[in-house]
């Protein structure tokens, strides 16, 4: 019943696609990670309104499907005059949805550090970023590295949506691969061996890391 | 815009009842698996990790295409429905049996040790005395995978399934009012998603609450 040879020919296609889901979700991981660790920052500012402005949209984010926003973004924004490519708009899109994940995440581990150390940081004059680099962020990584790990897994699960606003990438290849082989099953098992070997991988030396970040707290 | 409030409201009710229906699916079958785990033989151990790693491990689309082209090797064709239900639960499963298994050490061994003690079968005991406390220790991660099976629901408009998402394209393939129906559609599953985020963040906290026992 399984033929491979189908899956043979249609190789090239799916590997161009493997490689561009690779590039996609890394930019928008990096993305995601930099505005979710700037909403975190805005949120502990403990400016008023800009408090008030971040939960709405924490709010409004975590409980709109991908899709939806992926939608939004392709349709909606052309009618405001600004066109973007479905790459763009994937990558965006993927980075808008994660951020307020990471900034949660983040905000869960400086809460596990104590205002203490903040306050001694200070009385003893050491700047901000300071004690950021040295102090604080070494003691968030074996707190932060396992939750970032389930969110990165997350968004390269996710980037196949982007299939569906024609972003060529592995899921979308796939696609082309059965629309030209018209086998469905063979194509969508290897590809899922493709995604379950690369998320399995990330979470591998992701795991690493946090052995190695934890070292000095065992 | 109006006029087609009636098919949007339709659309949520579909929604409504795939998240319902896949969410029940969900919880009969991390149960099932979270039993897999807790098995001495590893004949049955390794079939359910293999079964956790693969539905966490791959995208859910490729799943409900996957379910989708697979149903009518068995006679069950043209049922977008089902193969929606079944792709969101089974994949929602896997979840739910990681946050059972994550709470199953919340019941004090002496409690079981008592429930032994005074002649409660273990069946009895496994239902009377661990699962109640699991599930309540679990609420807020259970309450957590309840949205994101919710906010997933959208895949099934892509094997046609007349949900909430679907019924917004349709309208937009009609109409060209693209705006106004995807906002509609957005506000639909906030109203839907939004209160359920808030009550999780509210169990999140009883349960971390400093010399609460965890059950609100």
């Amino acid at each position: 019943m399984i033929d491979l040879d189908v899956v043979v020919e249609s190789l090239p296609g799916l590997m161009d696609g493997f490689l561009n889901t690779l590039w996609l979700c890394l930019v928008s991981a990096i993305l995601a990670l930099v505005c979710g660790s700037l909403l975190a920052l805005a949120d502990r500012s403990g400016i008023g309104w800009l408090r008030v402005l971040i939960a709405g949209y924490t709010l409004t984010a975590l409980s709109m499907p991908l899709l939806v926003l992926l939608y939004l973004l392709f349709f909606v924004l052309p009618e405001f005059g600004v066109t973007l490519s479905s790459n763009v708009v994937g990558v965006a899109g993927l980075a808008l949805y994660y951020s307020p994940y990471v900034s949660q995440v983040i905000l869960g581990a400086l809460q596990a550090i104590p205002e203490g150390q903040f306050e001694a940081g200070k009385a003893l004059g050491v700047p901000q970023t300071r004690l950021m680099i040295r102090l604080i962020i070494p003691q968030m990584l074996p707190l932060l590295l396992p939750s970032l790990t389930g969110l990165l897994i997350g968004l390269i699960k996710d980037s196949a949506l982007l299939s569906i606003i024609s972003v060529n990438e592995f899921m979308y290849a796939s696609k082309v691969a059965v629309a030209n082989t018209y086998a469905p099953l063979e194509i969508y098992i290897v590809v899922g061996l493709g995604y379950w070997l690369l998320t399995g991988l990330v979470d591998e030396l992701l795991r690493k890391l946090e052995a190695r970040s934890s070292r000095h707290f065992n | 815009m109006l006029s087609n409030l009636p098919v949007l409201l339709d659309g949520l009710l579909v929604t409504l009842q795939l998240t319902v229906m896949a969410t029940l699916l969900s919880w009969a079958g991390g149960l099932l698996i979270l039993l897999s785990q807790l098995s001495a033989f590893r004949t049955i151990r390794i079939p359910g990790r293999i079964y956790i790693s693969l539905m966490r491990g791959t995208p859910s689309l490729l799943q409900l295409f996957l379910i989708f082209f697979s149903l009518p090797l068995v006679g069950l064709e043209g049922m977008p429905m089902l193969a929606a239900v079944l792709a969101l639960g089974l994949n929602s499963a896997a979840y739910v049996a990681e946050i059972l298994r994550a709470n199953y050490r919340v019941v004090d061994p002496g409690q079981v040790e008592a429930a032994m003690a005074i002649g409660l079968s273990p069946l009895r005991t496994w239902l009377r005395i661990r699962l109640p406390q699991m599930i309540t220790a679990s609420r807020p991660a259970l309450i957590n995978e309840f949205t994101i099976l919710l906010k997933t629901t959208p895949l099934a408009s892509v094997v046609a399934v007349p949900e909430l998402t679907y019924s917004g394209q349709l309208i937009t393939a009609r109409t060209f009012e693209a705006t106004e129906v995807l906002l509609f559609v957005a506000a639909g599953y906030f109203v839907l998603a939004a209160p359920i985020i808030l009550l999780g963040r509210k169990l999140q906290k009883s349960v971390q609450s400093p010399g609460g026992k965890g059950v609100s």
